[in-house]
């Protein structure tokens, strides 16, 4: 259930970045353009009374024509949540990193980067995770092309002199 | 020539290594005997589950959430169905909540008694090993009766479950809840009141409370670092609400304390699996599903609480019979960032029993 209180505040965050506000099956979504999200963020996990201090999750989306970083947030100790939803360009995905808020959203940003080649501005360490380093393409994005088993299996066939 | 000072190196760990519980890498370096640094390497086990989410329909995806977390497989699968019925609005009959409820709560004593068991394995202790994994092959007999798989059942099904239980589960589970009181009298001598097992553990790897939240950890680590959160209380799914259950927490912050909080929760577990022994009713296990799963465009984000963290699902659905995005948030995969922190100026063979006390199962932390 979303709190009246939570509402408000949201709405305020909204009217501040030009967001759009969202709520359905008791969920709230806050939709902002990704150059705010630092400062969105910030505001969240100050909110007074309801602090949505807790990052629970931070992942990405691949919409077709842009891309968007989903970022869910709770509390230890209140029962708010609250989603807000980064959009960014898909040529150019760049956004601020959210590891000086959290330490421990490194690895989720690693991950995001790897999986749809989000740029995150200020990460310490912004390296792939599961994929190997000279893999190309990300994986997670609608076009990546998934080869098929025939043509894996040529590309297993080792070259001449090799 | 005298050789001033001492030089610093780095050591591989892994992924084929038996302390590391799976296929987890780490770069230690040291300095002597004693760690200056880690850097975890992950993704040996990375198969692309969200990825292959996107090309099964909603059915056909939920054995591969059973092997996320294939200790606890149970609680896997629970998290992707309930998310699934919250998207498309479907009431599960009674009696099918309560065996979801039983079969999570098994799997999760299944998963802390090998937490104990392998913690206990990393400092050398054989007999706590073997009694953990004698009782927890009474847990897997009683899945393989149901579903037919020992660690990975695949019992539940978006409505309900695949089955009702046979005549025999019933008699052996009261059997299993009886002896389990002598069953952790028996861990507790022989492992946490052991003297070589506190003087290795107790006050090693300290977690402070406001570093662990800062690291976004969550599951029992978090409540050995001192705070009393449980998605079971704090936002209840299923029908965790009916339950009469303590939140165990400890102050400690140390490797003792992340094994003895599992104990604790063994306990608690066990007073929910009676509860809902006592309580559960008669009547049908599957409710009206269309064959063809179509859930209506819309987002869910769905948090349980796993034996290793919590676990987030968001689904996108955009109408059609397959997910547009299934994204898994898993406890584990976060939890990792916390070995940096906590093993610095600690030797190595400290190092191991830190790795042990985080309770990491390499299937979710590479999904």
């Amino acid at each position: 259930m979303v709190s009246d209180i939570l509402r408000v505040r949201v709405s305020e965050l909204a009217a501040r970045f030009n967001g759009e506000v969202e709520e359905n099956m008791g969920e709230l979504e806050l939709t902002v353009d990704g150059r705010y999200i630092l400062e969105a963020l910030t505001d969240a996990k100050n909110f007074a009374d309801v602090p949505c201090d807790f990052l629970h999750d931070l992942c990405g989306m691949d919409l077709g024509d842009h891309l968007e970083v989903v970022y869910q947030l709770s509390s230890l100790r209140g029962p708010q949540r609250l989603r807000i939803i980064a959009r960014v360009e898909r040529d150019n995905p760049v956004i601020n990193s959210v590891t000086q808020i959290w330490k421990g959203s490194d690895f989720l940003e690693r991950e995001a980067f790897d999986m749809f080649g989000l740029q995150f501005r200020g990460h310490p360490n912004l390296k792939r995770i599961y994929m190997w380093d000279d893999f190309e393409g990300y994986p997670m994005r609608k076009d990546y092309v998934i080869e098929s088993h025939e043509q894996r299996a040529v590309m297993r066939v080792r070259k001449e002199g090799e | 020539m005298m050789i001033e000072g001492t030089q610093e190196y780095s050591l591989n760990m892994g992924p084929q290594h038996p302390s590391t519980h799976g296929v987890f890498r780490m770069v230690v370096h040291l300095d002597g005997e004693v760690v200056t640094k880690v850097e975890p390497k992950i993704g040996y086990l990375h198969r692309g589950l969200e990825k292959m989410a996107e090309s099964r329909t909603y059915t056909q995806f939920i054995p591969y959430t059973d092997r996320l977390d294939y200790l606890a497989g149970p609680h896997n699968s629970l998290g992707y169905v309930q998310a699934v019925e919250k998207l498309m609005d479907t009431e599960v009959p009674e009696r099918a909540e309560y065996l979801r409820i039983i079969f999570a709560e098994l799997g999760r004593i299944a998963s802390h008694l090998v937490m104990i068991a392998s913690g206990s394995l990393d400092i050398s202790g054989w007999t706590p090993w073997s009694y953990c994994f004698r009782d927890r092959e009474r847990i897997l007999d009683l899945f393989e009766m149901t579903a037919g798989n020992r660690m990975t059942p695949n019992y539940f099904r978006i409505g309900g479950v695949s089955q009702d239980v046979p005549e025999e589960f019933m008699p052996a589970l009261k059997s299993f809840l009886e002896d389990m009181p002598e069953m952790i009298e028996e861990y507790y001598g022989i492992f946490f009141g052991n003297e070589i097992a506190q003087s290795r553990m107790k006050s090693v790897g300290i977690l402070p409370k406001e570093l662990a939240e800062n690291l976004l950890i969550t599951g029992a680590n978090l409540r050995a670092s001192g705070v009393q959160y449980d998605v079971r209380k704090a936002e209840p799914y299923g029908i965790y609400d009916r339950f009469d259950f303590e939140i165990p927490v400890l102050y400690g912050c140390d490797t003792y304390d992340r094994h003895f909080i599992r104990l604790l929760e063994i306990q608690e577990s066990k007073k929910i699996i009676e509860q809902a022994y006592k309580d559960i009713p008669a009547g049908p296990v599957m409710t009206k599903v269309p064959k063809v799963l179509k859930p209506p465009v819309g987002k869910v984000y769905h948090r349980v609480e796993n034996p290793k963290g919590e676990m987030g699902w968001y689904i996108v659905s955009n109408g059609s019979t397959k997910p547009a995005r299934v994204r898994i948030r898993t406890g584990a995969f976060v939890n990792v960032q916390m070995l940096p922190e906590i093993v610095k100026g600690w030797k190595i063979q400290d190092l191991v029993t830190i790795f042990a006390s985080m309770d990491l199962v390499l299937g979710e932390v590479d999904k």
